[in-house]
């Protein structure tokens, strides 16, 4: 890390990562080719990128430098944020690419890698640092941790780092999440392990802590006192996208709501950290988990929902049900949709309900935490007080909502008089649009992810007590489901917003869903 | 249409009620940026530059200019800014004349236009007067001045600093000059982040900086090379005190203690005036170099350093035009403590080559 610069002192970029070599195990694999080369060309187009890093890709495939690069090239073109591709960014990025053919499985192919490593150690002064990132099958995390281990690359010696990141699925249940963290940490430290979750690079999440811990008017009442309820829903209007295997063995519960859902609820409901560091943050991260009322046994049937898309529409034309995608059983029994009612044991949030769904095929793609706060205590006014046009009932109350994507930014919902002799009140709204107050596109989640897995900062990254604690909360759950052998899910119309047991879990609490 | 000062905000809200039934645009302005065009040939090259600073930064713009004349009034003419034609509204465009000795009254009308409880920033458009009693008023009202000693001689360097001393406890204080330094500040920086380059920093012994001079420059440094040198030497706790220079008809050669300091001119076409063109610095067996390539937007980075080699690389740059860089100036209107040592500092190591100033200005 950049300690003791003079030129430094005062400057934007106070610190910038040392110089080491970036390997990307599942070099041609489509993580590598839309988000990790297009991240790492827009951090060297920033100038983020320190001299001499390098970066290998190592997979199965025989190919040659010459053409990693071109396909390389290829790829940041079609997915980079920044095109056309800037000649000038790309001739020093093309010159820091290399490749090294391998089986994941063969330590011969580890040794290869090593000495091209250690070549460019010379020849660009990247000093043993390392980076490795699997873009890989969890099914092969440990051998190739095993292999790195065995081939002395993961060592931290001599002032060198060597840092392993990991992409989710963390498990697919607490026994095998505990079982690779037990085999993570036999070659590796927690300090090393960055297991990436890349909903945390958002700008938008990050803004959320920005919101509650960077304003003093709302974390006074971010508490039960003040909030009748939280929802948080992760909608997608695509079906799987070709990702049929993928899905069957994941299903909504393990894609999307063990990971990104409760990392959102985690950053909402957290107490403020003593300090903006990867450990206090992860501290009180993890605490919101812990503090999560387990769902077990014949609660799982009455605080849980899950559903299957069947065949519907997308924007007017018609779509086939999951069991009809490609890689899809037809007698599928996996979840595309989940929706939970969560409640905390803790002294801020106890009695509030957490709402939590999402989805696959649903009406419109929105991720977004809405937290609805309570009623006045008093019904002074109505909505549609005494007057012309009233209708008497009490006001709407009042709501913040957080919107993560698409069209980031914050609305508050609040009542206000309609102009004219009566007192007649009508919920309106301010809005604050990321678009169009800071204009531009800022970086994409992998480019902050990845710079700070180089500068060594894990606070946006998931600790193992962070994953097992999610696990601990989920697996019931699923064992449950599993016990049910149901032979059909609730099936629910592509493009609607689930199935209907979904708006009943919400409603018989005198609530409904949001509209998005 | 020209409008009085009091019809304003009455002309944007009935403009802003248009725009919502057109486009439903949400309002949205961060800031109240004033323009002050000192002189009337600069007048289209400031709205060019506010408008362009509006597409990329939500902000009301005001821009004030004056003229000669034997009547005092102040009118405005009021417009929405857009990305282009058709798109949706992304601010106010005030366009503010006052002629004759109405000028001394921008500074309370400009105050009167800006919006509630946001930030105002006022730019001062073109070489900025050895004292002007409009621009110390306007700095006790904005939240930031900002100028641009690209448009400067190298003389201006010490003008500016003593304009920054006295306007500290008002205002931020910032120079698009400055801003424009930043990249070549970063890679300077990036040469010593290693142990093996921050074992040189102290025994630092040349420093050759090569610069494009504007049209007609006699100065052998420009305000760019004066305040790169500045921030250098302030990195490096260097005092100004006993600063010997020699100079020939294209360099400079300023001697701090066992420092040297050579500034080159070069002249090139399609760079901006003063811009910086290489930095050379030499310690005891090791050599830095940051080198602009024919493609101007193009720098070479290379480091010997023994023992520890790093490869070169080259590095793709923007030329931020002047909107660009007053936008980075607007995202921090704060006061900036580097720039200000700086410059002080930089002041102080060209003054013996820079004509004095003729008078010191009166206190804000």
């Amino acid at each position: 890390m950049t300690t003791d610069n003079p030129f430094r002192v005062g400057l934007e970029t106070e610190r910038i990562p040392d110089a080491c070599v970036f390997v990307i195990f599942g070099a041609s694999g489509d993580l590598t080719r839309r988000k990790l080369v297009p991240a790492l060309y827009n951090l060297a187009a920033s100038r983020l990128l320190p001299p001499g890093m390098s970066i290998v890709g190592f997979a199965l495939t025989e190919t040659t430098e010459e053409q990693f690069r071109q396909s390389m090239r290829d790829a940041v073109g079609q997915f980079s944020r920044r095109k056309p591709i800037d000649e000038a960014v790309w001739g020093d990025f093309v010159s820091r690419l290399h490749y090294v053919s391998g089986r994941f499985e063969e330590p011969a192919s580890y040794t290869r890698l090593r000495e091209k490593l250690e070549f460019l150690d010379k020849t660009n002064g990247t000093r043993g640092n390392r980076i490795y990132y699997l873009a890989i099958p969890p099914s092969v995390f440990r051998t190739v941790n095993d292999n790195l281990a065995a081939a002395g690359m993961v060592a931290e010696e001599g002032g060198r780092y060597a840092r392993v990141v990991i992409e989710k699925p963390f498990g697919r249940d607490l026994a095998s999440a505990e079982a690779l963290n037990t085999d993570l940490h036999k070659v590796l430290q927690e300090k090393q392990i960055f297991r990436i979750d890349h909903y945390l690079g958002k700008e938008t999440v990050q803004n959320i802590v920005a919101l509650r811990f960077g304003n003093a008017i709302f974390e006074p009442l971010w508490n039960r006192n003040h909030i009748d309820h939280v929802q948080i829903t992760a909608a997608e209007d695509i079906g799987v996208e070709g990702r049929g295997k993928f899905y069957e063995e994941a299903g909504a519960s393990r894609d999307i709501v063990q990971n990104h859902l409760l990392q959102l609820l985690m950053v909402t409901a957290m107490e403020p950290p003593v300090a903006f560091t990867a450990d206090e943050v992860r501290d009180e991260k993890v605490k919101v988990l812990r503090a999560l009322k387990p769902i077990r046994g014949d609660d799982v049937k009455r605080l849980t929902v899950r559903g299957q898309y069947g065949p519907g529409n997308f924007a007017g034309q018609p779509v086939p049900g999951y069991r009809q995608e490609p890689n899809v059983s037809e007698r599928s029994t996996v979840e595309t949709f989940v929706a939970m009612r969560l409640e905390m044991d803790n002294w801020r949030f106890a009695g509030v309900p957490i709402y939590v769904r999402a989805g696959k095929r649903l009406a419109k793609r929105c991720t977004e935490i809405s937290v609805h706060f309570k009623n006045v205590p008093h019904a002074l006014l109505t909505q549609g007080a005494p007057g012309p046009g009233a209708d008497g009932s009490r006001i709407e109350p009042d709501v913040l909502a957080i919107r993560i994507q698409p069209d980031e930014g914050i609305t508050l919902r609040f009542a206000a008089k309609v102009p004219g002799p009566s007192m007649v009140l009508r919920p309106v709204t301010m809005d604050f649009r990321y678009g169009s107050a800071f204009g531009g596109s800022g970086p994409e989640a992998y480019e902050r992810l990845i710079l700070d897995a180089l500068l060594g900062d894990p606070t946006l990254f998931a600790r193992a007590d962070e994953v097992t604690a999610a696990w601990r909360l989920m697996t019931p759950i699923l064992q449950e489901w599993e016990r049910e052998h149901l032979a059909d899910l609730p099936i629910y119309p592509a493009g609607t917003w689930g199935p209907p047991a979904a708006f009943e879990l919400i409603e018989r609490d005198g609530r409904a869903w949001r509209r998005l | 249409m020209r409008l009085s000062l009091d019809k304003v905000e009455l002309e944007i809200a009935r403009l802003w009620e248009e725009e919502a039934r057109r486009s439903r645009a949400t309002r949205v302005e961060l800031m109240t940026l004033v323009a002050l065009v000192s002189e009337s040939h600069l007048l289209d090259r400031a709205r060019d530059v506010v408008q362009r600073v509006a597409r990329a930064y939500p902000l009301r713009t005001v821009l004030a200019s004056w003229t000669d004349s034997d009547r005092p009034a102040i009118t405005a003419e009021v417009a929405l800014h857009r990305p282009s034609p058709e798109g949706a509204a992304c601010g106010d465009a005030i366009s503010v004349e006052a002629t004759g000795s109405a000028r001394e009254w921008l500074p309370e009308n400009a105050e009167r236009l800006a919006l509630p409880d946001l930030p105002m920033c006022v730019w001062w458009v073109g070489d900025l007067p050895d004292y002007d009693r409009l621009f110390d008023r306007m700095a006790r009202a904005a939240d930031l001045v900002v100028v641009n000693s690209e448009e400067m001689d190298l003389r201006d360097l010490e003008k500016l600093s003593t304009v920054s001393a006295r306007v500290r406890h008002t205002c931020a204080f910032s120079d698009l000059a400055w801003i424009r330094l930043r990249t070549m500040q970063e890679l300077v920086a990036r040469f010593f982040d290693d142990a093996a380059g921050r074992e040189c920093v102290r025994s630092l012994e040349r420093v050759t900086i090569e610069f494009s001079p504007r049209g007609g420059e006699k100065d052998v440094a420009s305000t760019q090379a004066g305040l790169l040198f500045g921030w250098m030497a302030n990195a490096l706790s260097m005092r100004a005190e006993g600063v010997q220079w020699k100079r020939g008809p294209t360099w400079g050669e300023a001697t701090l203690g066992k420092v040297v300091a050579r500034f080159v001119h070069h002249p090139r076409t399609d760079v901006p005036p003063g811009s910086i063109l290489r930095v050379s610095i030499e310690c005891d067996g090791a050599r830095f170099d940051i080198e602009r390539q024919d493609d101007p937007r193009v720098l070479r980075w290379s480091r010997e350093t023994p023992g520890a080699p790093v490869s070169p690389q080259t590095i793709g740059v923007d030329i931020a035009e002047e909107a660009g860089l007053l936008v980075r100036c607007l995202e921090r209107p704060r006061r900036d403590f580097l720039f200000e040592n700086s410059l002080h500092l930089g002041s102080r190591i060209v003054r013996p080559i820079a004509p004095r100033l003729s008078s010191l200005p009166r206190p804000l």
